[in-house]
C-alpha cells in the first residue's frame, strides 16, 4: 500500500520497487511460500488509507506492507487492531509508538535524528533553523532534534511549517538568511523538499553565499530518488541520516542494487525506504515460511528476534518492540545523485522508539557518540 | 518547587493493585517497553500486601484497579489531595462511586479495561506529570499562604521604620525590602524577626544590638 501518485510519491515508488523485488526474489527462490502481492495506491490521501486497508483486511489480506507518512500510518493502525492485521511499516519515523499490529522496519528517532544532532554540533555549528512539512513527523522530529541540540549546548533560532505539498518559501528563506544559522535541519518532505532545495541554493547564490558549506541543510529524509527531483543546480552538499545508501559497498548491497537496477530502469532509484520495503517483505516470507498461516499474532511471535542480511548488513528484530536493529549513517549528496559516507556505528543499533535509553529523565544530556569516522 | 515535565520513564516501578486474571500482560510488556518494570503486590482477604510508607515519588508509581473494594488505603494529603505516589486508575465498572473512589485515593489519569497498549503511554504521561504539576501547585500555594500571614508584619515594620526614622511609607517599604533581599530572605520573615527583636525588653542583651540597615546607615529602632 503506497502512495505511488501524490506529493511523496518518488519515494513512495521506489518504496513499492523494493518491496517487488523481495517478491520477485522470494517467488524465483522456490521458496517454501509462494506470494502473490496485491498493491492498492491511496494517493496520499488519508481517507483513501483508511478505506483500502479495510477494504485489503475484509478481503483476507492480513500483511500489508506499506505507509510513508507518519499521519497514514496513525490512520490506518486502528483498522489493523481491529480486523487483528499486520501492517509492515518500511519507513523512519518519529517513534513514540509501538502497536501490536505493527512490524516496524525502518529507523527510530535514536537510529536517525540524535546520530545527526552529535554530527552537526561536532563539525558544523551549534545554531539550527528548522523547517518541516506541517503534520506529526516535523513536529516530533523537531521537538527531539531541539531537547537533543539544546542539551547539547545549541540554539534553534526558528521553527517554520508548510502544508505537505507547498512549495512558496520565499518568506522562509529570507528569515533563514537574515537569521544566518549554521545549518538547516529540514523535516520537509516531497515536493515540498524539491522546492526548497533548489529556491534556497538558488537565494544563497544570489546573496554572495555557498550554501552547502555556509549553510548546509541536514535531513533525515533525503535518499537518492528525491536527488534526482531537486535538480542538478541544487543536488549536492545536502547532509542526510539515514540507516541505508546505495552506494554502501556491502556484498548484499552490491547485489541489492544490481537486481534494482536490472529490475527497475526506469526507476525511482533506490532508497533507504525501498530497502525497508525490501526488508519487510523479506522478513514476512520467512516468517510465513516457518509459521504456515498468516494470523497476525502467529506471525508477530516468529519475526521476534528474526535476523536478515540485508543490503545494509545485519537487520534483526527487536522482540520487545518489534522495531528493528539497524546501522545508522551519515551522507553527504554529490553532483551525480548519490552520497558519499562521512560516519557510521560500528554495528547495527538497538531500536528505541520511546528515548528510553537515549534520553536523560527530564531533560537532555550528554551521550557518548554512536559512529565512528570513516571520512573526515 | 519548580514542574519539570518527565517524559522518560525509565528505572520506574508500577506496582499494579489488581486481581491476575492473565490480561495484565498488555500493561506489563507495555510499561517493559517504557523502560518501566511491573510488580503485582497479593491481594489477601480483599486487601493489597504491600507497605505504602516506603515508596518513593520519584520511582513508583501504583496502578489500582477501581472494581476491587477498598483494596487499597493510602494517607491521601488533607490539604494537596496528593498520595505520596502517582495514581493511575484502572477502570472497568464506570460506576461514579468507583470513579469517585479512584478520584479519592488521588488518582491523575485512567487506564480502560481491557487495557489497550496504545493507552498506556498517555496515562503514564498525564498521571505522572499532573501529580508533579499538582505538588507544584500545593507548594506555591503553601507558599504563598506563608506570605500571606507574614503581610501583618510587613506592615507593622514599615509603620515602625516611618516612625522611628521619620521616612514616608514608600522609602520605608523599600528600605524593609532592600534589606530582606541582602539578607536573602523574604520580606516577611524580615520583618517579622525585626518586630520580634524590637518587641523583646530592654534588659534582655538582644534588645542593645538594635538591627543596623545598609544605605541609610541608621539604627532601625
Amino acid at each position: 500500500m503506497f502512495s505511488t501518485t501524490g506529493p511523496y510519491s518518488v519515494v513512495a515508488r521506489s518504496m513499492l520497487n523494493g518491496a517487488l523485488l523481495a517478491f520477485r526474489e522470494i517467488n524465483q527462490s522456490q521458496h517454501v511460500v509462494a506470494l502473490e502481492p496485491v498493491v492498492v495506491n491511496p494517493s496520499g490521501d488519508l481517507t483513501q488509507y483508511r478505506e483500502l486497508s479495510l477494504d485489503l483486511l475484509k478481503a483476507g489480506i492480513r500483511q500489508v506492507v506499506g505507509c510513508y507518512t507518519s499521519s497514514s500510518r496513525k490512520e490506518v493502525i486502528p483498522c489493523f487492531e481491529k480486523h487483528d492485521g499486520l501492517l509492515w511499516y518500511p519507513s523512519h519515523y518519529e517513534g513514540f509508538e509501538s502497536s501490536d499490529n505493527v512490524i516496524y522496519t525502518g529507523a527510530a528517532p535514536n537510529q536517525h535524528v540524535l546520530p545527526l544532532v552529535d554530527y552537526l554540533v561536532s563539525g558544523v555549528g551549534k545554531r539550527a533553523f528548522c523547517v518541516g512539512s506541517n503534520y506529526i513527523w516535523a513536529w516530533e522530529n523537531n521537538r527531539i532534534f531541539r531537547e537533543a541540540l539544546i542539551a547539547r549546548g545549541g540554539a534553534v533560532v526558528a521553527e517554520r511549517y508548510l502544508p505537505v505539498g507547498d512549495t512558496e518559501f520565499d518568506q522562509v528563506i529570507a528569515s533563514i538568511l537574515d537569521q544566518r544559522p549554521d545549518f538547516v535541519f529540514n523535516n520537509l518532505i516531497g515536493t515540498s523538499a524539491y522546492a526548497f532545495f533548489r529556491n534556497f541554493r538558488a537565494a544563497c547564490r544570489s546573496a554572495g553565499i555557498e550554501q552547502a558549506n555556509e549553510i548546509p541543510v541536514a535531513s533525515c529524509t533525503l535518499s537518492e530518488p528525491e536527488l534526482g527531483e531537486i535538480g542538478s543546480d541544487a543536488v549536492d552538499g545536502h547532509l542526510s541520516s539515514s540507516v541505508y545508501f546505495s552506494s554502501l559497498r556491502t556484498p548484499e548491497n552490491l547485489q541489492f542494487m544490481q537486481a534494482y537496477l536490472e529490475s527497475f530502469p526506469d526507476g525511482p532509484v533506490a532508497s533507504a525506504d525501498a530497502e525497508a520495503s525490501y526488508i519487510a517483505v523479506k522478513l514476512l516470507a520467512a516468517t510465513l515460511a516457518q509459521v504456515g498461516n498468516d494470523e497476525a499474532r502467529a506471525v508477530r511471535g516468529a519475526v521476534a528476534n528474526r535476523r536478515l542480511a540485508a543490503p545494509q548488513g545485519e537487520v534483526r528484530i527487536d522482540p520487545q518492540t518489534f522495531h528493528a536493529w539497524l546501522t545508522p549513517r551519515i551522507g553527504r549528496s554529490l553532483a551525480n545523485g548519490q552520497f558519499e559516507l562521512l560516519l557510521e556505528a560500528r554495528q547495527p543499533i538497538a531500536p528505541d522508539p520511546y528515548l528510553v535509553q537515549s534520553s536523560p529523565r527530564f531533560a537532555t544530556a550528554m551521550h557518548p557518540p554512536l559512529l565512528r569516522m570513516v571520512k573526515s | 518547587m519548580t514542574f519539570r515535565l518527565l517524559q522518560n520513564f525509565k528505572g520506574s516501578r508500577a506496582l499494579v493493585i489488581s486481581r491476575l486474571s492473565g490480561r495484565e500482560s498488555t500493561l506489563e510488556t507495555t510499561l517493559a517497553k517504557l523502560g518501566v518494570a511491573c510488580e503485582f503486590p497479593e491481594i489477601a482477604d480483599g486487601r493489597a500486601q504491600i507497605d505504602i510508607a516506603p515508596l518513593s515519588p520519584d520511582r513508583d508509581i501504583l496502578f489500582v484497579d477501581g472494581d476491587l473494594d477498598e483494596a487499597i488505603a493510602i494517607d491521601v494529603d488533607p490539604a494537596s489531595k496528593l498520595p505520596p505516589v502517582p495514581v493511575i486508575g484502572i477502570v472497568g465498572v464506570e460506576a461514579p462511586g468507583r470513579l469517585k473512589a479512584l478520584l479519592n485515593l488521588g488518582a491523575t489519569a485512567f487506564l480502560r479495561k481491557p487495557v489497550h497498549g496504545g493507552a498506556v503511554y498517555t496515562a503514564l504521561f498525564m498521571g505522572i506529570n499532573q501529580f508533579l504539576l499538582r505538588a507544584d501547585a500545593h507548594a506555591r500555594l503553601l507558599d504563598l499562604e506563608e506570605r500571606r500571614r507574614g503581610r501583618r508584619a510587613v506592615l507593622r515594620a514599615t509603620i515602625l521604620m516611618m516612625r522611628e526614622q521619620g521616612l514616608d511609607e514608600d522609602a520605608a517599604y523599600s528600605q524593609l525590602r532592600r534589606e530582606s533581599m541582602r539578607r536573602r530572605q523574604s520580606l516577611e520573615r524580615f520583618c517579622e524577626e525585626l518586630l520580634s527583636r524590637w518587641a523583646k525588653p530592654p534588659d534582655t542583651s538582644d534588645r542593645t544590638t538594635s538591627i543596623t540597615l545598609q544605605g541609610g546607615n541608621k539604627q532601625a529602632m
